[in-house]
């Protein structure tokens, strides 16, 4: 029973990193219909660009701990960063080409993960090596139903539900929600009513990206190692979360996101090598059996 | 001075060409159809006017604007209302959440109330349904939201692309007198159907198209009694 406890503490951990991530893969998918490939780097951009904020701000630490204003501050900006980045991702790579076939896009979103892997390791301040992550929250532990479980770990996990209903807040009752919402279904129609269709599309890669800059921090904070390939593994699997969930469905990614997290750490804790592959057999078993994910519904409209 | 004028408009789709030099006008509170057969070139200059298809070349004024260059939802701002080809509601929002997204750009929430009101009063069957999904509607119903959320957006212009495709016979004439009524109160509107005789019984002109050309063209009470209209297309 304790390590029952002590692995769903790791699994909703592991669970929340994944729906942060997979939120991003499937409001992108619902909105534009492409798998962004490179989502898992924005991660990426996320912890490793937390890295150097931290470094900027290590002279406002006290007794060698950040206080907590500084650590929302560089939460805040790591989150703008990614935000934009992946802004300009979609601007740059993805715009020119939304009314081409959609494995043009697919194999775009392929080169643009190659180059965000690859064009930080060139840079020389950057450069290939992990590099350990600091320190932004308590290490304090505490005694939960005989498992120990950090103060680290429950703000991570508190921090992912709070995103995550945020998001929901603001996709279900916000104009800009509406808008999105719109835009998923048919974009010539949201443009007949006066929405600017572009602008919609940024805001829904800034939400992803700053999403993915977040679930960097929560992974790099339990996992506390940051190199310029660690989004891509991570991408995956939240991928599956997404499709695991039913792709476009904000609710499936977290369900998903959650389903998966846990599950692979309880594989884990049976067989370490077993880990990972119950990803993606659970994946094809959602698959066999419900083709649309759990929350996907086969939607039946008249025409 | 025309409320929208094209002058020699011509689109393509790559090597397609399927506006050939198109020009045409409607006056402030005039209804003004565009007839002609599948392929004619008809819903691809109400998505030209609207900014979904960009025009090779050609111009579209409106309002004293030109519209080629402007992108579709500052079009809508200036003042077009347009309902789609196959309607186009959003399936998964409900009839009232699809009516709101009619009213994107207001901001006047009496306004968009009065203007609520008003588009159920006009298609009772609309309020009844106020709360079901607009994909579950039938044709008919999803016809009459389609044309209720354009006027949501309070264009001074209404172009209407077949309102009456797919419909039984009540529903188009109900869906008519409704354009009869709006037109009444103010609105202009250009109207594309394939069913001639209805769009020419209801508007003051008429212009026939033929693959991307304007080939005839007069009151539609004219091209009513018009020999080769009346062979053409309407089938006596």
């Amino acid at each position: 029973m304790n390590y029952f406890f002590q692995y769903l503490v790791y699994g909703l951990q592991l669970g929340s990193v994944y729906a942060l991530l997979a939120l991003g893969y499937t409001m992108v998918y619902g909105i534009v219909g492409m798998i962004n490939f490179a989502h898992g780097d924005f991660l990426m951009i996320g912890a490793v660009g937390t890295y150097f904020i931290a470094k900027a701000f290590e002279g406002m630490r006290i007794d060698g701990t950040y206080p907590m204003l500084i650590v929302g501050l560089i939460i805040l900006i790591a989150m703008t960063m990614t935000g934009f980045v992946a802004t300009g991702v979609e601007a740059i790579a993805y715009r020119p080409l939304r009314n081409k076939p959609r494995m043009i896009a697919l194999i775009t979103a392929v080169g643009v993960s190659m180059f965000l892997e690859n064009f930080p390791r060139a840079l020389p301040f950057i450069g290939p090596n992990p590099r350990s992550f600091p320190t932004l929250f308590s290490t304090n532990v505490l005694k939960i139903f005989g498992a120990t479980v950090t103060v680290t770990q429950i703000i991570m996990i508190v921090l992912a539900v709070i995103t995550m209903s945020i998001l929901y807040y603001v996709v279900n009752h916000t104009k800009v929600g509406s808008q999105m919402r719109a835009v998923s279904m048919d974009k010539d129609a949201a443009s007949l009513m006066g929405i600017n269709i572009n602008r919609v599309i940024s805001i829904t890669f800034f939400i992803g990206g700053a999403l993915a800059g977040i679930s960097g921090i929560c992974y790099a904070s339990a996992y506390p190692q940051v190199d310029v390939y660690m989004g891509s593994w991570l991408g995956n699997m939240s991928f599956v979360s997404a499709v695991l969930g039913g792709i476009g469905d904000i609710r499936g990614a977290m369900l998903g996101g959650f389903i998966l997290g846990i599950a692979q750490i309880f594989a884990t804790a049976l067989n370490s090598t077993f880990g990972y592959a119950v990803g993606f057999i659970i994946l094809i078993i959602i698959l066999l059996v419900r083709p649309a994910g759990l929350m996907g519904k086969l939607v039946i409209e008249k025409v | 001075m025309a409320l929208l004028e094209v002058r020699d408009l011509h689109v393509s789709y790559g090597a397609i060409q399927a506006v050939q030099g198109v020009s045409f006008e409607v006056n402030e509170g005039e209804v003004v159809a565009l007839i002609g057969s599948n392929g004619a070139g008809k819903s691809t200059i109400l998505r030209t006017i609207s900014g979904l298809e960009k025009a090779k070349s050609g111009s579209i004024r409106f309002n004293d604007q030109e519209l080629t260059k402007m992108k579709a939802h500052n079009i809508v701002k200036a003042g077009i209302a347009h309902v789609p080809e196959g309607r186009r509601i959003f399936p998964r929002l409900t009839v009232t959440e699809n009516l709101h997204m009619g009213a994107n750009l207001q901001t006047d929430k009496a306004k968009i109330a009065s203007d609520m009101e008003r588009v159920f009063e006009l298609f009772p069957r609309l309020k009844e349904r106020e709360k079901q999904q607009a994909g579950t509607l039938s044709g008919g119903e999803q016809q009459m939201l389609a044309f209720g959320r354009a006027l949501m957006t309070d264009g001074k212009l209404l172009m209407m692309d077949e309102p009456s495709m797919g419909l039984a016979p009540i529903i188009v004439d109900e869906i008519f007198e409704i354009i009869n009524r709006i037109n009444a109160e103010g609105r202009s509107i250009l109207l594309i159907e394939q069913n001639a005789f209805l769009a020419l019984k209801t508007a003051k002109r008429a212009y026939v198209l033929e693959t991307g050309k304007i080939t005839m063209s007069g009151p539609a009470s004219d091209l009513l009694a018009d020999e080769r209209v009346k062979a053409a297309y309407l089938g006596a």
